[in-house]
């Protein structure tokens, strides 16, 4: 019989089926009445031909079944009567249904939340046409690069990450961008970019913060992004010359401008440069790098009119700061690109415009594929990821366990039930599969409530993520097919994971001893089934137990890892200290100005109630920055130069950070005047670079003695300065005297209440100089624990779950335990024994 | 026969009712009947086996079937053997075959 023939019998089955069931009833009658009429014909009475005719026939209602499942469609029909009798079975015990369903959707949720993250952030593919083809320019080298300045975003990694003992990173100067770019034998086209950078952004209502990404003007182009609104950029506008233009993410159209129609061709100002709005960059495109978010895109070559001092000076070969993405040619192999690429990098590197290595400090650059190459976020939270998928696969376990223990203790009181369908003519096949389908209603219906528990969870945590981080976080967790494809086969999975043990039992009841109950034999057998049905049970309830201890006890660990990482003392008192950073420049202010505006605001600030004392430095202790510089102390043998790290503070610092003065004396308004060469070093400055000297009045500065030499009048003690994690280092403070400020506030009481009246200040001062965080000290150590507090947080959270979920199951086992027992429990009754006694003994 | 009933091949009992149907038109016991007359009370074919192959022979399109008035005026299903029916007849009659000697040389040897 062909395909098409059986479709049309089983349509025709499924459709008409009343009919068909009518006829078949019809049939089978017939049968039994003709085979009683032909007894009677041969001298039977009525009564005894109809009984043997009915015994010949074997069980009408068996016949009938066998008739329907060898039909066409009879599987569909099957599972339809099974789901509805499910459906009906599960409406009838309310509170179980609920309790199994909350208790699947609460562990295929987890799973679901936790996946949706893995699949955002470790699986996902560049949402673009065509990623794989895409590719970044990646070097690697046994030196740091000589005398040049780089600039990392977090694409490629830690920009210090070593490999193997290697340096290795992912920016190049404009000059080599363009020679890879000009290689269209390799690439169909090739692209760079470089930040976001914060821009300063007005001309939209107040103004704002905008992270605007420098790109060249093939960025759309290469990566294939077409514009939702308007025109993407073209190469035209990355020439010299170009008119300021900016294209905007579709997302941060919506949210800064409401989806505005009348977008294209409005003017705002950034950095206090006139830029045109062109377009919108399509929907889909949601990011480059994994966590990285972007709200519009700039020509590269705007860098010099937007003032952003971190690209350099020497734009083209000097300064490394752009990411190369190219777009490898169809037919060309990576790695004939790769070597032809390389030679290029190896000849500029060595002896182009400015050498930057010598031929033993073997650089290379490899063309990694776009897709591992970006980690962006996923390097800090890949492995945090996995560790937590870990947990809730673990609190899953539990779940399925839970749910497996109340199905048996429910299918101990539905053995009556399945003893009538065996003795009726069921197939144990048929029970096993009735049982089968009700887990799987089950665990259908907690992963759909499952996967709306997951969004919100999910959401949240992003929400967490984006209030922790310092760089605007954004990734897109909402549910996509993949997510989905994950949820169905793990409730599957779940499903026959729980069903199968009381699948198996109910398949395996035996009729007679279920009828027999009551009479001595059959209690006795019904104990001894008991019996081993418990032994289940009680593993069950065993495995829920030990699997909670593993996340708790993982979670403990990670507790103790995050108390142990903050009672690390950093050196200075980081109690009630309010942080705020201001760019002065970006609001047009130069070299004397910005002293002047320093110190007005200091004062101003030190004056306001419940502040103790106000100073500034160039970043905040413990944030993640640091400033590190090759210096020469004087009297120290060798021409090598040592690294230390510097700090440039305002006057008071070390008396509002609290950070000790052992010698001498520190930096105040005396050591702040212009010309003054004062500064102050760490103890580790002086143990590590000057020894057994006197350290007070040596000098020490970069290794070119026109350069400003240092005089170190003060010691102070030593503190954290990157991270808790490091070592102290030795650390130079110097006066501040420009740059990007960063104000610490010392005050009486915790200095939240404070925010709105400093931020008042700062506008009174200048209403256009933008305030560009502001966060308390602590704040700033939780940003810099995040990863630790979130794996602590979430496995706690997993862990309370999975503690919860145990517990349910503790109580259905004791109930199921209960009920099993209450015929002897009467009995230990009338021999004292209370219940309660009697659920302990497993 | 009783319990040592013996077991149909799968294929045969197809085979068997198609041949107890023939030229002619036949009723559920009026094959089963048939089928123990033609293989001398061999073969009892009981209705859990009989109706769930009818069934599946229809649908295959071998067999078509109608109601009529049984012998004793009683409303019956009948079937009748399709195009398909005869074909599959002379293809089955033909493996039967093959199987049966294979087996009766299988059995004879020592």
């Amino acid at each position: 019989m062909g395909w098409i023939e059986h479709l049309k019998a089983a349509a025709s089955n499924l459709l008409h089926k009343e009919q068909v069931e009518t006829e078949l009833d019809a049939e089978i009658r017939g049968y039994v009445d003709a085979v009683t009429e032909e007894r009677i014909a041969a001298g039977m009475s009525l009564e005894e031909a109809r009984r043997t005719a009915l015994l010949e026939c074997g069980g009408q209602e068996q016949v009938k079944q066998a008739v329907r499942d060898g039909r066409a469609g009879g599987g569909i029909e099957i599972v339809g009567q099974d789901v509805r009798f499910a459906l009906r079975l599960l409406r009838k015990s309310p509170a179980f249904t609920a309790v199994v369903v909350l208790t699947l959707a609460l562990g295929i949720g987890a799973n679901t939340a936790i996946f949706s993250w893995v699949n955002a952030v470790l699986l996902e593919s560049i949402p673009v046409a065509h990623p794989e083809q895409l590719l970044v320019a990646h070097w690697t080298a046994q030196v740091w690069p000589h005398g040049l300045g780089t600039s990392s975003y977090g694409d490629c990694g830690g920009h210090h990450a070593t490999e193997g003992g290697n340096w290795n990173g992912c920016s190049v100067p404009t000059a080599m961008f363009r020679t890879m770019q000009s290689r269209t034998d390799l690439f169909s086209n090739a692209m760079a970019f470089a930040g976001p950078a914060g821009l300063d952004l007005s001309g939209n209502g107040a103004a704002s913060i905008a992270r605007g990404l420098l790109v060249s003007g093939s960025y759309f182009e290469t990566l294939g992004v077409p514009a939702a609104v308007g025109r993407i950029l073209e190469p035209a506008d990355d020439q010299p010359g170009a008119a300021p233009v900016a294209v905007l993410d579709y997302g941060y159209w919506q949210r800064a401008f409401g989806g505005s129609a009348g977008i294209v061709g409005r003017t705002i100002r950034l950095n206090n440069v006139v830029f045109t709005i062109v377009g919108v960059a399509d929907r889909g495109f949601t990011r480059l790098t994994p966590g990285k978010s972007v709200d519009l895109w700039v020509p590269y070559t705007q860098v010099v009119p937007l003032g952003i001092s971190w690209a350099g000076k020497d734009l083209d070969y000097g300064s490394w700061w752009l990411t190369v993405v190219a777009r490898l040619k169809p037919g060309v192999a990576r790695t004939q690109a790769q070597s032809v690429v390389n030679t290029l990098f190896r000849n500029e590197a060595l002896h182009g415009a400015k050498p930057v290595w010598k031929e033993g400090d073997n650089p290379a650059m490899a063309l990694v594929p776009a897709q591992e190459g970006l980690v962006g976020f996923r390097q800090e939270i890949g492995e945090p990821l996995l560790l937590m998928m870990a947990a809730v696969g673990i609190v899953l376990l539990i779940a399925c366990a839970n749910v497996a223990g109340l199905m048996l203790a429910r299918s101990a009181g539905r053995e009556k039930e399945m003893a009538v369908r065996l003795a009726l003519g069921a197939s144990r096949r048929r029970v096993m599969q009735q049982v089968l389908t009700e887990s799987l209603l089950l665990s259908l219906a907690g992963a759909a409530l499952g996967v709306v528990l997951a969004y919100a969870g999910a959401s949240a945590l992003a929400a967490f993520v984006a209030t922790n981080v310092h760089d605007a976080f954004r990734v897109d967790v909402r549910p996509d097919a993949t997510v989905l494809l994950f949820t169905a086969g793990v409730a599957l999975l779940t499903g026959i994971g729980f069903g199968l043990a009381p699948a198996w039992r109910g398949a395996r009841t035996r009729a007679a001893a279920e009828f027999n109950k009551g009479t001595a034999g059959g209690a006795l057998e019904a104990t001894h089934g008991s019996r081993r049905r418990f032994g289940l049970g009680s593993t069950l309830v065993v495995a829920q137990v030990a699997l909670s201890m593993v996340v708790l006890t993982g979670a403990g660990l990670l507790l103790r890892t995050l108390e142990k990482l903050r009672s690390v003392d950093p050196g200075f008192d980081t109690r009630n200290v309010l942080l705020f950073a201001i760019n002065p420049r970006l609001a047009g202010y130069t070299g004397d100005g910005i002293e002047q505006l320093y110190k007005n605001l200091q004062s101003r600030l030190q004056a306001l109630p419940g502040v103790m004392n106000a100073s500034y430095a160039s970043d905040a202790l413990l944030d993640g920055s640091l400033w590190t510089e090759d210096v020469k102390v004087e009297g120290q043998s060798g021409k090598d130069t040592v690294e230390a790290q510097m700090l440039s503070v305002g006057s008071d610092y070390f008396k509002t950070m609290r950070i000790p003065v052992l010698r001498g004396h520190g930096l105040g308004a005396a050591e702040m005047r212009p010309g003054q060469t004062m500064a102050v070093v760490n103890e580790t400055f002086v143990r590590k670079f000057v020894g057994a000297r006197e350290p007070l009045g040596l000098h020490f500065g970069p290794s070119d003695p026109k350069e400003t030499q240092w005089q170190i009048v003060g010691i102070v003690g030593d503190t954290k300065y990157e991270g808790l994690r490091a070592e102290n280092g030795p650390t130079a403070y110097v006066p501040m005297r420009e740059g990007e400020a960063t104000f610490a506030l010392r005050t009486a009481a915790p200095p939240e209440a404070l925010i709105p009246l400093v931020g008042k200040t700062v506008s009174d001062v200048d209403a256009n100089v933008p305030i560009l965080r502001m966060t308390t000290q602590s704040q700033t150590i939780d940003q810099l624990l995040f990863n630790e507090r979130l794996v602590a947080r979430l496995f706690s959270l997993f862990a309370g779950l999975g503690l919860m979920l145990a517990c349910i199951g503790l109580y259905g086992g004791c109930r199921m335990k209960w009920r099993g027992a209450r015929g002897r429990l009467g009995f230990g009754r009338r021999w004292g024994r209370n219940s309660a006694a009697c659920c302990c003994c497993f | 026969m009783g319990q040592s009933q013996t077991n149909l091949l799968q294929g045969t009992l197809d085979l068997l009712i198609l041949k107890a149907v023939g030229d002619g038109e036949q009723h559920g016991l009026g094959i089963a009947r048939r089928i123990r007359q033609i293989t001398q009370g061999t073969f009892q074919v009981k209705p859990g086996s009989l109706f769930p192959a009818l069934h599946r022979m229809e649908e295959a399109g071998w067999l078509s079937s109608f109601w009529g008035e049984s012998e004793n005026n009683r409303r019956a299903k009948f079937y009748r053997r399709t195009k398909a029916g005869e074909r599959q007849v002379g293809i089955e009659t033909k493996q039967w075959a093959t199987i049966a000697q294979a087996m009766a040389s299988a059995l004879k040897a020592t």
